[in-house]
Formats: C-alpha cells, sequence, structure tokens
C-alpha cells in the first residue's frame, strides 16, 4: 500500500500459552483517523504494544512510510515520532503542565541544565496549535480529567509525532468533552497527522473514523475498510463473527411488586445530592451514566462502604443505616459485584474455592471455631457447577482463568450468599460474548426468581436488552427514569439527550 | 433456558483438567511437593547439615545441636512475628522493640511489683499485644505505609522503656526461667524448639482452619476485594498487629529464659538485631512481601536453615563478624532463586 | 492566592515556622542556648544529619528506601580511616576512596534493585548486613586511632565565627542536590520515576539508569556523612552509621517528603534536621534522659506523616480547575 503512514504486514505474536496475533495487517493512511475495533482479547492491546514498542513481534512486520522498522523499547517509537495518548493517565502528577509536555525533551545529557525558559515557550506553542488555554505553571493532578488529555495529545505533539495512537480516548469524557476532543482530531488530521482510534463505542468510531481494522480472536476480521457503508451491525458482526443476538426479553411490569429498596433524598460524602431510586423485588432497575458519573460510588455508599450522609436509605420499607458492607451482606441481604474485578472483585492470587467461599466463612465455622475445606465446598460447588464455570480444580489460582470465567466466580460467590438485593456493576466487560450472553441470562432468571437487580453499565445495548426501567445518573445526580421501550434507537437518543440537558443545566 | 437446566451438562471441577501439565501438579493444582519452596529448604537443611558434620567436629555434638534448636526457636518466632504482619502486605519494624518491652515489663512485675511468674508472663504478652494494638491502630487509621509507622513507634517503645527502666536490667528472676532455658529433652532437645513447634502449629491452625486466619490472607491479598465480601479489613489488620506483637513478646521470653535475665539491650539498639532474623525466616521460606500469602512451615524451616549456617560458619572459624554478611548474601541469593523459581512456575501456569 | 497562602503551601514554611518557634521557646528558657558555642555544636549535628538526611531523601524521591544508608556510611568511614592508618594514604586520596566505596555500593544496590524488580526494602535489608559484616569483618569491631592531624583539625575547627568546618561540604551539597533536582534531567527523572513509574517509562526515561543514579547518589552522600563523623570523632568507629535509620527518614519527613515518591524538599529536609537537632539540644540543656531523643524522633515522624497526610488529602479536597 502506498500513503501508509503506518502499515503492519502479517504480524504475529505469541504468549506462553495464548496466541495473541495471527498474521495481522493494517494499514494507517497519512492524514487519516483509522478505527482498530474488537472485543477484549481479540489482540487490540498486544498490536498497540507491537507498534508503541513494549512488545516485539514473533513474525512480520512493522513500515513507517514504507520503510521496515524494529522497536526494542518505548523510546525507540518515540524517536520514531509515534505517540501515544493512554487510556490510564500517563503524566507526572506534581510536575507542571509545560514539564509533562516536554518531559522527552528536557534533555539528551543528564546533566546539562534545563532551560525552562525554552521547555515553556515550546509547550506553550504546542498547547496554541491546540487551541488550549491552560496555565503552563499549573500542576497536572489540579487538572480535569480531560485537560490532562490534552494535555497528553499536546505532549505526543511536541514529539512532532507522525502517528498518534488513541487509546479509548473518549472513556471518561462527558458528550461536551467528546465534542471537543473531536473538533481537536479534525483539526489534525487536517494537519497531516495520523491517527489510530481504539475505542468501544461504536457512534463515535462511526463519526469519527475514516477507515476500520477489525480484529477477531488474533486475526484480521477486516483489514483497512473504508468506514463509509459500513453500518454499526456491520462492525458488530465483523467484531464478534456473526449478527448480534438480543433475546426479546420484554420489559416487565414490576409496579406492583413489593420494593426492596428504597433511597429517598439521599446524599453522600462523596457528592451525591437529593437521590431518589426505587428497586423492586423481581426487577432489574438499569442505572445508566457516563464514566465519572458516580454509579460506582453509590453503589458503594448503598453497601455502606461510604456512609449516607443525609435522606434515607429503606430495605423492605424499613429505615436502616448501613455503616459498613458486613452489615449490608448478612442484616441487609445486599450483595455488589465490583466492576473492577482483579482488584476489588476477586482475590486474584487465591484459588476458586477461597474466593467464592470468602462472605460465608464467618457462617461456615463450626461450633470449635474452625473452619473446613469440606464445608466451604459443600455451600459454593453446586453454584461454581451451575455457572459452568471451567477450571482445573477448585484448587486452581482465579488468576490463572479466562476473564469471563473469573466473572463468574464473582457473581458464584453472591448465589452462594444467597442475597436479595444485587447489585452488578458492569458485570460483562472484558469478557467473551457467549459468557456474557450467559450472564444476561442468570440475571434475568435471578430477578424472575424474586431477586431485586440494581444493574450499572455503559453498555447501552445490555442496558436495553436487560433492564425493565432505566435510570439516568449524570454529576452524581439522578436526572431521570425512562420506562425501556426495548427500541435501541430511541432509547439511546432519549438517554443521551438527559445527559446532554443535564450538562447544558 | 434458564441457567440451572444446563448445570449438568458440563462437569465443571477437577476432572476437567487440561493436559499436558500433570507432571508438574498435584491433585489439588498446587505445585508437586519437589518442588515447593519447603522441600528445598528442607534439602539445604540436610546438605548443610552433611557438610557441617563431616567438616567440624562439634556441629553433631549434643551440646551444640541443643544450642542451635534454642536458637532456631528464637529466630524462628522471630520470623513468625514478622510473618502475621507481613500478611497484611505491611511489615512491623517494632518487633525487637515490643519483645524487648514485654521481657521488661515481665521482669519489672515480678522484680518491682512481686507478682507470681505466671501473672508477670501474661502480664508481658499482653504488653506485646497491646504495643501490636497501637502499631495497627495507628496504621488502620492514618492509611499510611506501616514501615513508617513502625519505624517510628519502634524508637518510641524502645525510648520509653530505656527512659523507665533507667538501662538497667532485671536479673532476679525466679530460676524456673533459666531452668526452662537450660532444660533437656531426650539429652538435647530443648523445650524452646517445642514452644516454637507449637507456635508454628497453632499459626498453621489459624490461616488453614479459621475463619480469622483466611480473612488475614484475603484482607492481605486484596483489601479491596476482603471489603467488598464483608470482610472487616481494618479490624483484621489490627489483630494481625496485635498477634504479631504478642509473638514477639513470647519470644523475648525465650530470650530470657535462654540468658536468666531481662536485659535492655537484648535485641541491640532499638531492637534493631532482630529485623535480619524477623525477614530471614519468612522471605527463605517464600512468604510473599506483598501480602496475601504464608509459609508457616517454610518460615520455620527457614530460621532453622538460617541458624545452622550461621552456626556452622563459626564452627569452621569464618570469624563471627563475617557471619552477617553471609547471612545478607543469603537472603540475596534467596530472593534470586525464589524469583527464578516463580518465574519458572509461572512459565508453566502454576501458583507457586 | 496571595503571597502568605503561596508561602503556606510550600514545604518549607512549616517547618520554618517550627524552627523559630523552637528557637525563641528553648532561648528563653535558657540564654545560653544562643551562645557561640551551643550554636557551632548545633551546625555540626545539623551538619551530618543534613547529609544523612539528603542520603535517604534522594531514595525517597524515587519512592523506594534505602536501609543500608548507615551501613554504606560506616564502611566508607572504616575506610577512609583504615586507609589513611594501615596504608598511610593521604587524607584527600583516602577521601575519595571512601566515596568511591559509598557509589559503588549505592550503585550495586540500584543494580540488584532494578535488575531483579525485588522490592529495595529486602535488598537493601541485605546489603545492610553485608556491608555491616565486611565492616566488622576488617575492623574486628576495634576503632582505627591513627587519624592525621589534619584530618582531626577540619572535623574540631571553625570556618567563620560559631560555622564549623564539616558545614561546608553539607552546604555545598544541598546547593548541588536543589540544582540537580530542580534544574537538571536527571533529577527531573528521578522525581518523575517517583511520582509515576509507568509514565516516566513510557516517556522515554530508563527507569533502571534512574534507579542506579539515585542509589549511587545516596551511597555517595551516605560515605561522605561518614567521612564527615571520622573527621568530628577525631577516630573511624566502626559503630557510625549503627543509629542512622531513623535520624535518617525524620528530616525528610518533617521536610514533608512524600514516601510513595515524586516529591521531596531540600530546604525543608535541611530546616527537619534543624528542627531534630536543637529538640536534641534542647533535651541536653533540660538535662533530659538523652535516650527520651529516640522517643521524641519518633513522635516527630509520626506527627509529620500524620501532618502531610492531611495536608495531602485536603489538598486533594480542593475543587479542580474550571472545565474547558
Amino acid at each position: 500500500m502506498t500513503g501508509a503512514a503506518l502499515e503492519a504486514r502479517g504480524v504475529s505474536k505469541g504468549f506462553p500459552g495464548v496466541q495473541a496475533l495471527k498474521d495481522v495487517s493494517l494499514g494507517l493512511a497519512k492524514g487519516s483517523i483509522h478505527a482498530l475495533l474488537g472485543e477484549n482479547g481479540a489482540g487490540k492491546s498486544t498490536l498497540i504494544k507491537i507498534v508503541t514498542g513494549v512488545h516485539r513481534p514473533d513474525s512480520g512486520e512493522l513500515l513507517l512510510d514504507g520503510a521496515p522498522v524494529g522497536f526494542a523499547s518505548p523510546r525507540d517509537a518515540i524517536a520514531a515520532r509515534i505517540g501515544t495518548v493512554h487510556q490510564e493517565r500517563n503524566l507526572i502528577p506534581r510536575f507542571s503542565v509545560g514539564e509533562n509536555i516536554m518531559l522527552e525533551q528536557l534533555g539528551s545529557r543528564a546533566l546539562r541544565p534545563i532551560d525552562y525558559g525554552r521547555v515553556n515557550t515550546e509547550a506553550k506553542r504546542w498547547l496554541a496549535s491546540l487551541d488550549l488555554d491552560l496555565d503552563l505553571d499549573m500542576p497536572v493532578s489540579r487538572l480535569s480529567v480531560a485537560q490532562m488529555q490534552m494535555v497528553e495529545i499536546a505532549k505526543a505533539l511536541a514529539l512532532r509525532s507522525r502517528v498518534l495512537l488513541l487509546d479509548e480516548p473518549t472513556a471518561s469524557l462527558t458528550p461536551h468533552e467528546t465534542v471537543a476532543l473531536f473538533r481537536l482530531l479534525r483539526k489534525l488530521k487536517d494537519e497531516g497527522v495520523s491517527m489510530l482510534f481504539v475505542s468501544h463505542k461504536l457512534e463515535e468510531v462511526q463519526e469519527i473514523c475514516d477507515a476500520v481494522t477489525v480484529l477477531r480472536d488474533g486475526r484480521n476480521a477486516c483489514e483497512s475498510r473504508a468506514m463509509a457503508g459500513l453500518g454499526r451491525q456491520d462492525l458488530v458482526r465483523l467484531m464478534i463473527g456473526r449478527a448480534e443476538q438480543i433475546p426479546d426479553w420484554q420489559a416487565r411490569d414490576v409496579s406492583a411488586a413489593p420494593v426492596a429498596l428504597e433511597l429517598k433524598d439521599v446524599s453522600t460524602s462523596l457528592g451525591h445530592r437529593g437521590i431518589d431510586l426505587t428497586l423492586r423485588k423481581g426487577e432489574i432497575l438499569g442505572l445508566y451514566g457516563l464514566v465519572g458519573a458516580g454509579r460506582t460510588e453509590l453503589a458503594k455508599s448503598i453497601i455502606g462502604l461510604y456512609p449516607a450522609t443525609g435522606g434515607t436509605i429503606e430495605v423492605n420499607r424499613v429505615p436502616v443505616t448501613i455503616g459498613n458492607v458486613s452489615e449490608a451482606i448478612r442484616t441487609h441481604r445486599i450483595g455488589y459485584v465490583s466492576e473492577d474485578r482483579k482488584g476489588e472483585g476477586l482475590v486474584l492470587m487465591h484459588s476458586v474455592l477461597e474466593n467464592a467461599g470468602m462472605t460465608l466463612w464467618r457462617r461456615l465455622t463450626s461450633r470449635l471455631g474452625l473452619l473446613t475445606d469440606a464445608a466451604v465446598r459443600s455451600r459454593t460447588e453446586p453454584f461454581i457447577r451451575k455457572l459452568e464455570v471451567r477450571t482445573p480444580s477448585l484448587h486452581q489460582t482465579v488468576g490463572n482463568l479466562s476473564g469471563g470465567n473469573q466473572q463468574k466466580i464473582s457473581v458464584a460467590k453472591w448465589l452462594a450468599e444467597g442475597v436479595d438485593i444485587l447489585i452488578v456493576d458492569e458485570p460483562t466487560v472484558g469478557i467473551d460474548i457467549k459468557t456474557k450472553a450467559y450472564l444476561h441470562e442468570l440475571l434475568r432468571d435471578l430477578s424472575a426468581a424474586g431477586t431485586a437487580v440494581l444493574l450499572i453499565t455503559s453498555d447501552m445495548p445490555e442496558m436495553i436488552t436487560l433492564a425493565d426501567r432505566v435510570v439516568v445518573m449524570n454529576a452524581y445526580r439522578i436526572q431521570g427514569d425512562l420506562p425501556n421501550t426495548r427500541d435501541y434507537d430511541a432509547m439511546s437518543h432519549a438517554i443521551m439527550d438527559l445527559i446532554h440537558r443535564a450538562e447544558a443545566a | 433456558m434458564p441457567p440451572g437446566a444446563r448445570a449438568t451438562s458440563l462437569p465443571a471441577t477437577d476432572a476437567a483438567r487440561p493436559q499436558g501439565r500433570s507432571a508438574l501438579v498435584g491433585r489439588s493444582g498446587a505445585p508437586r511437593f519437589y518442588l515447593t519452596n519447603e522441600f528445598g529448604l528442607l534439602v539445604l537443611i540436610l546438605g548443610f547439615g552433611a557438610i557441617f558434620g563431616l567438616a567440624t567436629p562439634g556441629f553433631l555434638s549434643a551440646f551444640n545441636q541443643f544450642n542451635l534448636g534454642r536458637t532456631a526457636a528464637i529466630n524462628a518466632m522471630i520470623g513468625f512475628s514478622m510473618m502475621t504482619v507481613i500478611v497484611t502486605g505491611g511489615l512491623n519494624l517494632a518487633v525487637g522493640a515490643i519483645g524487648v518491652c514485654s521481657a521488661m515489663a515481665m521482669g519489672w512485675l515480678i522484680q518491682g511489683l512481686g507478682l507470681p511468674w505466671p501473672v508477670a508472663i501474661l502480664g508481658g504478652v499482653g504488653l506485646g499485644a497491646a504495643l501490636g494494638l497501637v502499631n495497627g491502630w495507628m496504621v488502620v487509621r492514618s492509611g499510611l505505609h506501616s514501615f513508617i509507622i513502625t519505624l517510628a513507634t519502634m524508637s518510641i517503645f524502645f525510648g520509653v522503656m530505656v527512659f523507665l527502666t533507667r538501662a538497667q536490667s532485671f536479673r532476679g528472676l525466679p530460676p524456673v526461667f533459666a531452668e526452662f532455658g537450660r532444660m533437656k529433652l531426650l539429652g538435647w532437645v530443648s523445650p524452646l524448639l517445642l514452644v516454637a513447634v507449637a507456635a508454628a502449629l497453632g499459626l498453621i491452625l489459624l490461616y488453614r482452619f479459621t475463619a480469622l486466619g483466611r480473612e488475614m490472607l484475603a484482607a492481605g491479598a486484596r483489601p479491596e476485594a476482603a471489603t467488598l465480601s464483608g470482610i472487616q479489613v481494618g479490624r483484621v489488620f489490627v489483630l494481625c498487629h496485635m498477634l504479631s506483637g504478642a509473638i514477639a513478646a513470647v519470644t523475648a521470653l525465650l530470650v530470657v529464659a535462654r540468658t536468666g535475665a531481662a536485659i535492655p539491650s537484648m535485641a541491640g539498639q532499638l531492637g534493631q538485631d532482630w529485623l535480619l532474623p524477623a525477614f530471614l525466616g519468612p522471605v527463605l521460606g517464600g512468604t510473599l512481601l506483598s501480602g496475601g500469602r504464608v509459609s508457616v512451615i517454610g518460615t520455620f524451616l527457614g530460621s532453622v536453615l538460617v541458624t545452622m549456617l550461621a552456626n556452622g560458619l563459626l564452627l569452621l572459624k569464618i570469624g563471627e563478624f563475617w557471619v552477617q554478611s553471609c547471612l545478607g548474601l543469603l537472603l540475596l541469593a534467596a530472593v534470586l532463586l525464589d524469583k527464578g523459581r516463580r518465574s519458572f512456575l509461572a512459565s508453566r501456569k502454576i501458583a507457586g | 492566592m496571595s503571597p502568605f497562602a503561596r508561602a503556606l503551601r510550600t514545604d518549607w514554611f512549616g517547618p520554618l515556622l517550627v524552627t523559630i518557634l523552637a528557637v525563641i521557646l528553648v532561648s528563653a528558657f535558657d540564654p545560653s542556648f544562643l551562645a557561640p558555642f551551643n550554636i557551632q555544636v548545633l551546625l555540626l549535628a545539623v551538619a551530618v544529619n543534613a547529609l544523612i538526611a539528603f542520603s535517604q531523601m534522594i531514595i525517597i524521591a524515587i519512592g523506594q528506601m534505602n536501609l543500608a544508608v548507615g551501613a554504606i556510611g560506616g564502611l566508607a568511614a572504616i575506610s577512609f580511616a583504615g586507609a589513611m592508618q594501615v596504608w598511610g594514604l593521604p587524607p584527600l586520596l583516602a577521601a575519595i576512596m571512601g566515596l568511591g566505596i559509598g557509589l559503588l555500593a549505592g550503585a550495586l544496590n540500584g543494580l540488584f534493585i532494578a535488575w531483579t524488580g525485588i522490592s529495595a526494602f529486602v535488598i537493601t535489608l541485605a546489603s545492610l548486613s553485608i556491608f555491616k559484616g565486611i565492616n566488622l569483618g576488617i575492623t574486628k569491631a576495634e576503632p582505627f586511632y591513627g587519624v592525621p592531624q589534619s584530618v582531626k583539625a577540619f572535623g574540631a575547627t571553625t570556618v567563620l565565627g560559631p560555622i564549623p568546618w564539616i558545614a561546608v561540604p553539607a552546604l555545598v551539597v544541598a546547593v548541588l542536590l536543589w540544582f540537580l533536582l530542580s534544574r537538571l534531567p536527571l533529577g527531573r527523572f528521578i522525581l518523575a520515576l517517583g511520582g509515576n513509574a509507568h509514565a516516566a517509562e513510557l516517556s522515554g526515561i530508563s527507569v533502571s539508569r534512574t534507579t542506579i543514579a539515585a542509589h549511587a547518589i545516596s551511597g555517595g552522600l551516605a560515605a561522605l556523612a561518614g567521612l564527615m563523623l571520622v573527621a568530628r570523632l577525631q577516630i573511624g568507629q566502626p559503630t557510625i552509621g549503627d543509629d542512622w535509620l531513623i535520624l535518617s527518614f525524620a528530616a525528610p519527613v518533617i521536610g514533608g517528603a512524600v514516601l510513595s515518591g515524586g516529591h521531596v524538599s531540600v530546604a525543608a529536609t535541611v530546616l527537619g534536621t534543624v528542627i531534630v537537632a536543637i529538640i536534641t539540644q534542647a533535651l541536653v540543656l533540660f538535662r533530659i534522659d538523652p535516650f527520651f531523643v529516640q522517643v521524641v524522633l519518633g513522635v516527630l515522624i509520626l506527627w509529620a506523616v500524620g501532618l502531610n497526610r492531611w495536608k495531602d488529602t485536603r489538598l486533594a479536597g480542593t475543587p479542580k480547575g474550571a472545565m474547558s
């Protein structure tokens, strides 16, 4: 291909036990925005790590402007003018905006004094070229998330990057900020910068990208196709290999069912104000919002991690104060499946059995004060089997299981505990389609059996598939309450409308 | 179709073990015994024992074995004292200071207040636990790493102790202590060793067969996950520090039994002399410094190995000062070896 | 922001206030505190302790800890004294050798940490034991008494008024460190590494080289402190360095250093050592048991880390800059 700023040809990469990439190709045309799509585990991050010099490919080659290159380290990629805007903020919190932008260019000699005059003039020039007005001396730790991202882009440009990798750049941006970011990306594109755009949000990809490469199971599902003419369903089919199958469940009317959990005018130390929420037995209530809207924080305050500072919380119509998680579980029968499976949901270094039985240990202790594996096993194994967790043994370290199986264990824990109210936070992020469908079925069945389920998700199709009712949250407030019509376009429009209106206000 | 209806279709457990790694993995999914750290330590102990036994005439004598046993018991207990806090992913630099404070408190209860010795022992151990409580409470409340907190309390505890005792020893203790220290069972086994073995059994029971022990491990491995599962992580951490303090106190009492007196300098300046044995045992034994995994037997064996090496090197007339360098090198070698072993197991996807 | 509010935010303001307050208080109770001799004693303590504190501070900056500062300082000290006594090396050459040993010992620490990825705590605990063992193996725990007159004079005389010669190297080091950490790429890399190691690496900063450099500097500073102590004590004591651990953490922490790395202050660390020295001397002046110094040091550390923590959470709680 001619005119490609960056090209990958037949790249393969294996890790012990996994073939992450098999013969993958991609051509990023000069001055274009190119989408890289794929499910979690499809090989996107491995490809990005190869392009940024973190990994070396086993076979295949990488070409910059038609010339083959080999990167031994991230520094080589930087030297080749490939800039990356990472998912997690890669800035030095206590350093100033100016110094962060120029960090790579503070000096080639470790002991030659830094010319801060030059550093600041140049940093200023890059900010100006992006039409950004930021205080150069402000420590980046005091910027907003969106501002930090702009600093990262300026930092990449300061290296005169001709290729820019954007890894989920909009994940924590509000719609307004996303609009501003896209304006900036278009401007860069006009100036000839080539960009690789990784995102889960298909709407955004369709809006901003010129071409698309889709990875599935480490292979090209499509290579550098023009975006024009591809619809959402086409992209989904490329990603998962078949059309999206949305179960034709109907939203259930549970307005007559008894209320399991009710929040009245609740406020928290984290910033929630005037939260009203009603969750009934046997329903799935969807809590929709963008990253940072305060949904996870609300869940954690319900289970007593950050106790409410105002208003009342009622469980089964009885006003309660939940002081800690132990009380939430044992007294009020509320469980919470964390969005951060590896950080908060599971103890990765411990076994399947340890993880599944964690909430039960106290209760399974015999009169002599002893707790045996047999006791834990008899209580948890039925649920581990029921969820079809694929593990060589109950003593297997959870960290060695696949993401889908890990998520099943973090759900099995609560089934074994037998809670009445289950809060699930982004339950299917990063897991395969099959397990995802399975977990959807499971949640539906649980609610049908009488469990009250509060579903927190940023995955619009998931919300529309599962929820009986949708509550929209933005900036730590409830913005509105919608019945689920199961009409994707109408629903997503109505939800985004609520968020926009809240932002405008 | 409800998920429950498919429950029988897929066996989820032992039968479905993937092929290809069975040679290295036992039935439970843990590595085979000959690949464990404990086995390696056992081999080293026997190997070095044989070398020292052949190279020096005194090593296998009943007298030397008796002494070795006493020192190993004390080192193992010091290791346990540190291990119980390492479980939380933290550390307790104040083990030595707490130990000395407890021993001195016991001495004072006997000599100053004239209390009977069993009561005084309880008082000493109680003080150890209380000082551990202070550490644990401050670590949990401040959210700071236990390194800096226990660095400060090490200094405070020791300073207050010296201030109160005017740096004077308690030498008029009842003869039971010295007799206990001198007692020989079966000709060479010190009862101190039995105390350490009993402590080891107690700790194994705690970590393997009680809810509290498992909570300690879970909270240490991933406090966030433990919290969300209803474990009161703060309380558990405080208990870990109290346990550490109590074990340190018992250890100091063993030292008192060996020397026959409670001496402020029994663990060196600020109790720092205990730090190296405190880490050598657990680190050699395969306890993770980041928390969440312990090996009681490994810590015990590690301490035995260290004590034996020190003893053997002394008998080889290496010069007592160089022994310290050798122990430092041993710690370095141990962490390197363990790193190698872990990456070998990890490359085969076995939990080390 | 008013100048006062800005000063309040800096690291040196609090310690400076405490220093001034302490001076006023102590001299009010005992006017002899401000006598030239007392000031000289104070400066002697500050000079050596500041070097010890800097040695730890540079490691705190990269978010690690160095338990071996005392062992390195002690080893350098006895090498310095031993080289002069046993080999008859001229003091300057012996000093260069001592400093070289410190740099090398520190670099070895850094090398091991960077190469194995094992926590600095364990590596420096091991090397503490190795270095201390070598020290005792060489000296058999006996001091070297044959320190030349010129070295003794350096440790006992003053440059100007009550300012002792020993304070000169400490002052030079303080200025150099300040310059390193605020103006030289290496210093900024050290702070960047402590602030966000991942980001630093992705920005093309070599984590291993920076780690090794920081540990080498730490070793060199510990060695320098050891040499100064030989001059001050007039003998090469094998016990030099035994009691440095707490001292080395107290001053940087009082000076607002963040233990997780990325933020240290040279000026505030110096003030930290001044505070420690004033309190120590006040205890002597008021005839309080010298062992009580340990208690005070411990309390100071707890107080300082508590205060830093409080400042941090409070600052984090202030509203973020307006959205674009």
